[in-house]
């Protein structure tokens, strides 16, 4: 007969408030091979840890069960204390009456019934649990880390900097993201260029990081500690190795009037060109769909003028496979566009402020582009339609964001304090001219962050307007903004030179693909989850992967190297230990039954199923299996549901555990 | 009445014979194949056996007639290992059974190069219990030959016979679907209840299957046990349901279950019902080609989902 203790936790009041835990605890003494139960108003405080582990002395428990939370939440706690008491962690189960059962019930009876129902299931489990031992499995101690802004490069210097090899795959072909675009940060108005471009040298020149710059993520296989990711990196028509970056090419290219997207499309760019003076590496890249050899089979002016011939037109994508240990998801974000959506899409544009057809309504990165030093313009605040200098700027807050209408609901979080930036070097650069601000309200928590607010409206004379904008249209030279005024209670109307769009933070374009390559999960918003929002900020529920930056959710910059540097810490904390401990929860094969038809191959999502010959003494085939590579295993069970002959198992959830609990019901 | 008098002319079969004897005799002598796996006259008149032959000088034993009923694709399952221990093996198939062969090469259960494939032209094979020796009719045809796609196989490694002109047969297998589609989810759950409810669980449905080549069925199993195994409405129903799950996508079409029911259980309904819903949905016919994974094994994004309500 067994000798099971049962441990009902009162959750403080989560669980106790709907469920009788006396009761509980009574109902669970009656079962068969029950030898103690008791409740406890906290299981994983250190007294409750204690109660555990002197039951299972004084009563010689040979399993636990603790009726608590979640698993994800404790099973690890419960089963190093059982670990600790001398009993195999895996005869510690956890029956979880919050989350399913208190959290969800509100009559104080029927959750009482569920509640003893799961106790009973999960003691005819942990009858039949096998004393399982940890598998190990050793680690590669090579980080891969996916964007080369701030976030990734902070995370890669980090993670190099200990003395690990690190992989850094950059989608543009420059590193440097959107902070190399900015004109100054707040709350210190200090360069974002001087700031952000020696960090970029120091990542390349690093002699622990591999920089992958215009190259994607094509495929990504393995697990923690073992992963396989296969990088495409796409063909730059420049041999890197040959370039030494003196720019002739770009400076004798024909075609020169092609859209900077690094300047918002404000300047041009020729069609061999590097996005920005500083990009790192200083390498070329030719646009394919615009240059002239592509395009028509002749010109081939580059490759003429070129003194190393790097020019290489038959160059192909390369696919290269890296072997890394962790990775590091730091794939930023981009800005809403108030455009007309394409239909269906759940986020929708302003039509109320023309589409985005008004040539002098901009958003805030093109402003930065306007007021930086490297900028199209050289610095100068000067409107696109006609270059003239704008001498009454109105600045709108919360477009898109905050606007469950338009399909975002949430906040930006950065777009506050980059107004009150945005007013500050309009001031300092058009000295007559006056901003004028239409916010909801001023979200300014941060060191120093309120006294910039405040001091853009006292020492820098933004007016600060609160309501909303309804409506903008051209006229004449002029762009009417249409708003109110909550504080008056009166519609204000201003005709403005320029008008700044502070429009919400999105995830990139194509961060569900790239996730569902890592097996990670996403809100609706495409934004990366955290495995727990308060206790695992920057690791996924996938084991090994971490987050970095505004792809988890809008930040700032000092939030995101702070982020950076935390998901850096992960990895090192990883690669601290050679070996790692994975779960034995992983399917095993009973030889004797199996017949190889290998549907457990065709359906495992990890690859972890291989064909395996048994053969005699004298080498003679005796029959082939299906064989689970326990290291590859992610123990999820599809193999088992998916076997005709129910020859896989996976160990903790045996077909005969399954139907014991039921049978407990 | 139909015309009883529209019949398939027997020189099909008997030149179909003599093909199988020269084939068989060829690869016997030429040590291609190590036994021939076909047909031979049955004890009484007018019918058929499966047959084993090993020595040239026994092909003569090999016949092909409307008796030929049997789906020899199940001797090479791993439910006959005996058989396949020989070495390499000629089997005589019609089209519907090569179906069943492919199957089994999609399920890692064959592979093509250990196989000398003999196809054979099929007119078509008589049903259960129908008068023998009497050329196939209206009366005597099967349900599944009368609706057949696949009277000459394809992909053989030779293929002997040429087909008849053939009398139009009343198709009696889709009538028999559309109207089990036609009744209600209620109706149809009776419909199945009595039919079951009379399964005396002689399991001859899965003995002749070439697909259930499972060692130990999960039926078989007592710990922990599946299924009842005693011949009660529920434990029926649990057979049945796991039955027709398992082939669905898989099952040939061979009616081999149907025929086998000494309790008349219209089993083959239930598998093309399935191999219907597999056709609309996955666009996965089973047995024309050897397939990876089925589309029970895999996700695609553009899978039909709108069984989710």
């Amino acid at each position: 007969m067994s000798r099971i203790g049962v441990f009902v936790c009162h959750c403080g009041e989560n669980i106790a408030r709907t469920v009788d835990v006396e009761k509980v605890a009574a109902e669970a003494a009656r079962l068969p091979g029950v030898a103690y139960a008791t409740d406890y108003k906290y299981m994983c405080s250190d007294p409750g840890q204690n109660l555990l582990k002197n039951a299972v002395a004084e009563h010689r428990l040979d399993g636990i069960v603790v009726a608590a939370c979640s698993p994800r939440m404790h099973e690890k706690t419960f089963r190093n204390a059982a670990k600790s008491a001398g009993l195999n962690p895996f005869l510690c189960e956890m029956a979880n009456i919050r989350e399913h059962c208190s959290w969800v019930h509100e009559d104080r009876d029927e959750a009482t019934a569920k509640a003893s129902d799961i106790v009973a299931m999960m003691v005819a489990r942990v009858k039949k649990d096998k004393r399982l031992v940890p598998i190990t499995v050793p680690v590669t101690k090579r980080a891969l880390v996916i964007g080369g802004g701030i976030a990734g490069i902070q995370a890669a210097l980090d993670i190099a900097d200990a003395g690990h090899q690190v992989v850094l795959v950059e989608r543009e072909p420059s590193i440097g993201g959107h902070m190399a675009q900015l004109s100054e940060t707040f709350p210190t108005l200090d360069c974002s260029q001087c700031i952000m471009t020696p960090k970029m040298v120091d990542a390349a020149n690093h002699p622990n990081i591999t920089l992958h710059t215009y190259s994607e993520i094509e495929s990504v296989d393995g697990y923690i500690g073992n992963f396989q990711i296969t990088v495409r990196k796409k063909a730059r028509s420049v041999i890197e190795e040959k370039c030494t970056g003196c720019g002739v090419c770009s400076a004798k290219c024909p075609q020169k009037k092609i859209p900077n997207a690094f300047d918002k499309n404000l300047g041009t760019r020729p069609a061999i060109y590097v996005p920005f003076p500083q990009a790192v590496p200083n390498t070329p890249v030719i646009d394919r769909a615009n240059c002239t050899w592509f395009k028509t089979g002749k010109c081939g002016v580059c490759q003429k003028v070129c003194g190393p011939g790097a020019i290489d037109y038959e160059q192909e994508d390369r696919l290269i496979v890296e072997p890394v240990g962790a990775i590091v998801v730091a794939t930023g974000f981009e800005l809403y566009s108030i455009t007309e959506k394409p239909k269906g899409s759940p986020i929708k544009g302003y039509g109320e402020f023309g589409h985005g057809t008004i040539p002098d309504v901009i958003d805030g990165l093109t402003f930065e582009r306007l007021a930086s030093a490297s900028g199209p313009t050289g610095g100068k605040i000067l409107r696109p339609s006609d270059g003239r200098e704008p001498k009454q700027v109105v600045f709108v807050q919360c477009v898109g964001s905050r606007a469950r209408e338009k399909g975002i609901s949430y906040c930006s979080k950065i777009c506050c304090m980059y107004t009150a930036k945005h007013t500050m070097l309009y001031k300092h650069k058009v000295h007559d001219g006056q901003a004028y601000v239409f916010f909801m309200d001023a979200r300014t928590p941060g060191k120093s962050y309120d006294e910039f607010w405040r001091r853009a409206i006292e020492e820098e004379e933004a007016v600060y307007i609160r309501g909303m904008v309804s409506r903008l249209y051209q006229k004449g030279d002029k762009i009417v903004v249409m708003g109110s005024d909550v504080h008056v209670g009166v519609q204000v109307e201003i005709e403005a030179d320029l008008v700044v769009l502070a429009t919400a933070v999105q995830p990139r374009a194509g961060a569900d693909t790239l996730a569902q390559k890592l097996g990670i999960s996403y809100d609706s918003y495409h934004f990366y989850s955290e495995a727990h929002a308060k206790l695992k900020p920057v690791e996924c529920a996938t084991a090994g992967i971490y987050l970095a930056g505004a792809c988890q959710g809008p930040k700032d910059i000092p939030d995101t190297v702070s982020q950076a540097s935390a998901a850096a810490a992960k990895v090192m904390t990883l690669f601290a230990k050679d070996e790692l401990e994975r779960e034995p929860i992983v399917a095993k094969v009973n030889e004797k039954n199996c017949v190889a038809c290998l549907y457990c191959k065709k359906v495992c999502p990890y690859g972890a199923v291989e064909e395996k010959e048994i053969r005699d003494r004298q080498g003679n085939l005796i029959r082939v299996v299906a064989y689970v590579n326990p290291g590859v295993c992610g123990g999820c069970g599809t193999c088992q549901a998916s076997c005709p002959s129910k020859s896989v198992e996976l160990d903790g959830y045996t077909d005969e555990q399954i139907m014991a609990m039921i049978e407990a019901l | 009445m139909t015309n009883t008098a529209q019949t398939i002319d027997p020189a099909l079969y008997a030149a179909v014979t003599d093909a199988i004897r020269a084939e068989a005799k060829k690869v016997l002598e030429a040590g291609a194949a190590a036994a021939v796996v076909g047909w031979q006259a049955g004890r009484r008149q007018g019918t058929a056996m499966p047959a084993i032959i090993t020595d040239p000088a026994k092909v003569a034993e090999l016949i092909f007639s409307p008796a030929c009923v049997n789906n020899l694709a199940l001797y090479l399952s791993k439910a006959k290992k005996e058989i396949r221990a020989r070495g390499r093996i000629a089997i005589v198939v019609k089209g519907c059974d090569l179906k069943a062969l492919v199957g089994l090469m999609g399920e890692n259960q064959l592979k093509r190069e250990d196989l000398h494939v003999i196809g054979v032209v099929c007119a078509g094979v008589q049903r259960a219990g129908a008068a023998k020796d009497i050329p196939l009719s209206e009366e005597t045809i099967a349900g599944k030959c009368r609706e057949c796609t696949v009277h000459t196989p394809e992909g053989a490694d030779v293929t002997v016979g040429t087909l008849p002109d053939l009398p139009h047969f009343t198709p009696v297998e889709s009538e028999e679907l559309s109207r089990l589609e036609a009744m209600t989810p209620a109706q149809r759950w009776s419909f199945w209840k009595e039919h079951f409810a009379r399964c005396i669980r002689c399991y001859a449905c899965r003995q002749v299957c070439p697909f259930c080549y499972c060692e130990q069925c999960l039926c078989d199993r007592n710990r922990p046990q599946a299924v009842e195994t005693t011949p009660r409405p529920a434990g029926n129903m649990a057979w049945h349901i796991v039955r027709a799950m398992h082939l669905a996508g898989r099952c040939a079409g061979c009616a081999e279950c149907e025929r086998v029911c000494p309790m008349d259980i219209p089993l083959n309904l239930l598998n093309r019902k399935m191999a219907k819903e597999l056709k609309e949905l996955y666009g996965h016919e089973a047995g024309f080609e050897v397939k990876e994974k089925g589309p029970l094994a895999q996700y695609r994004e553009d899978d039909d989902q709108s069984f989710i309500k």
